[in-house]
């Protein structure tokens, strides 16, 4: 597809009944605009336990290869996608980092408007 | 209708018995028992659910059916929207009952009525022979590529649901040859093309989305008329969007629905013996309605008594605001008045409507409608 992919589409071009013809497009999606508050993920503290990841609706958290301090290789979180992440706040309350509540490995900033 | 169903063979039937409909799924059951149709026939626990089923069911690619009546179409109310905004071509039985409240199982057209803006064709039947060839003739309809929208097939309850008469029905192979298969764009089953369905729809989708299915259901007139033309070449009975009964030169006319035209053809013959010019337009296909061609055969007409079998409270009857409406553009449109009757199964007889026709005389006469809207035989009046 064109640039044109985002241009709103007459009537006549719709595929009927509201019907999706494609699987997979919620990735086209920006709910990154719904975000008033933004999860700030601080590596230093993280235990890469995925709680995040699993959590998270929008899959926002990106992964890497990496590996245990044994050396067994391992998936990694990476960063947050703020296109995807639309501030619900859900992977800060369930990381068990956050819970323990002597230091915290997401914190939740008020988005500057 | 069981019968016209058999020869239809859908994939898929789900319904939940109601009076009067029962019958029909009572009789097509046996069908599916004695495995004289492939039919999957769920039996499901309320009507919702079975609308909710044929939607399903249509949507993976299969002919979906289901019969109902009054409390039961009322209780399909949501799912009526989605078939058809889902552009769905389900198809239903619906045998016209009165709504509660006061229990009531007798005809009215209350329950369909209150149903026409939910998208669906709507056909109606004066007689049984009439409810098979609608029904022999929904899938065509409902299927085509311009229209793809659910379709009702009505008849009155008792009146006709109930009632023996000697009809033509036509043999299975020239059933089947005329409805054809039915052809899918995407199908819920098809995991190698993924979609989806039902998704959300704002403010940024929504309107462009209702545009199409108005557009559809315009299409779906001529639709009509084509499936119509082919029916008349294949078995031999004529139908069009709506039936004209000696109205060529008729100064007095009535508009009904459904099986009191039998009453009122009735009528119309007698008093033409007279040299009476009375005349009936019998409605047959109300959603999409047919204002063209209504206003086109009732432009020379003196007088029109619309009767509605609903009330709409605080309103005019529906068929009523409709006929109104059709003629509302001709230079001198017909004086118009509107009779409500037969609601909860109130008989209504021959002799009524030839006091009709005299109303209508007087009122032609004397230049004037003294009421507008009336109900016919309620005690008190
Ligand atoms: S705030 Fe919500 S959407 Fe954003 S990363 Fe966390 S869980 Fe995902
Ligand atoms: S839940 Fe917390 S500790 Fe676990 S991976 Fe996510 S940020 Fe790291």
């Amino acid at each position: 597809m064109s640039d044109n992919k985002y241009k709103l589409k007459d009537w006549q071009d719709l595929p009927k009944g509201g019907v999706i013809p494609e699987g997979g497009n919620a990735a086209d999606y920006e709910t990154g605009t719904w975000r008033t508050k933004r999860p700030v993920w601080k590596e230093e503290n993280c235990i890469h336990c995925m709680t995040c990841w699993t959590f998270c609706p929008e899959e926002a958290y990106k992964l890497r290869d990496g590996e245990t301090k044994s050396g067994k290789p391992r998936k990694e979180i990476k960063e947050v996608d703020y296109y995807h992440c639309k501030g619900c706040g859900l992977c800060a309350k369930e990381c068990p980092i956050n819970k323990k509540g002597d230091k915290t490995a997401i914190d939740m900033h008020h988005e500057e408007t | 209708m069981a019968e016209a169903m058999r020869q239809i063979n859908p994939e898929v039937v789900a319904a939940f018995p109601i009076t009067p409909s029962t019958q029909v799924i009572e009789d097509f059951a046996k069908f599916v028992a004695d495995a004289r149709v492939d039919t999957e026939l769920v039996t499901v626990e309320s009507e919702h659910s079975a609308m909710s089923a044929c939607i399903g069911a249509s949507l993976s690619g299969a002919r979906a059916m289901t019969a109902t009546s009054s409390q039961g179409l009322a209780l399909m109310w949501e799912m009526l929207y989605i078939a058809s905004s889902m552009r769905q071509p389900i198809m239903m039985t619906l045998v016209n009952r009165a709504l509660a409240g006061g229990i009531n199982i007798h005809c009215d057209h209350g329950d369909s009525m209150g149903a026409r803006d939910a998208g669906w064709i709507q056909i109606y039947s004066e007689n049984n022979q009439e409810a098979y060839d609608n029904m022999v003739m929904a899938p065509a309809i409902a299927e085509n590529a311009g229209v793809r929208l659910p379709i009702m097939v009505c008849q009155d309850g008792f009146i006709i649901s109930h009632s023996i008469e000697t009809m033509q029905i036509e043999d299975d192979e020239g059933v089947r040859s005329f409805i054809g298969e039915r052809l899918t764009e995407h199908s819920l089953l098809d995991t190698d093309n993924p979609a989806s369905w039902g998704a959300l729809d704002l403010a940024d989708y929504y309107i462009e989305h209702k545009r199409a299915q108005i557009d559809a259901m315009a299409n779906a007139k001529t639709v009509i008329q084509e499936v119509s033309e082919r029916f008349n070449e294949q078995f031999g009975r004529k139908y069009e969007l709506f039936e004209s009964y000696r109205l060529e030169d008729a100064e007095r006319v009535i508009v009904a629905i459904s099986s009191v035209s039998g009453e009122i053809k009735q009528t119309i013959d007698t008093l033409r013996e007279k040299g009476e010019k009375v005349g009936l337009l019998k409605i047959r296909v109300f959603r999409p309605f047919p204002y063209d061609e209504i206003r086109e055969a009732l432009k020379n007409a003196g007088i029109v008594a619309v009767l509605d079998r609903s009330a709409s409270f605080g309103a005019y009857g529906p068929l009523f605001g409709e006929i109104r409406t059709a003629l509302a553009d001709l230079e001198n449109p017909p004086m118009t008045y509107n009779r409500t009757f037969g609601l909860g199964g109130r008989e209504t007889f021959p002799s009524d409507i030839a006091d009709i026709f005299a109303e209508s005389e007087r009122y032609l006469q004397g230049g004037k409608i003294e009421k507008v809207s009336d109900i016919l035989n309620v005690r008190g009046d």
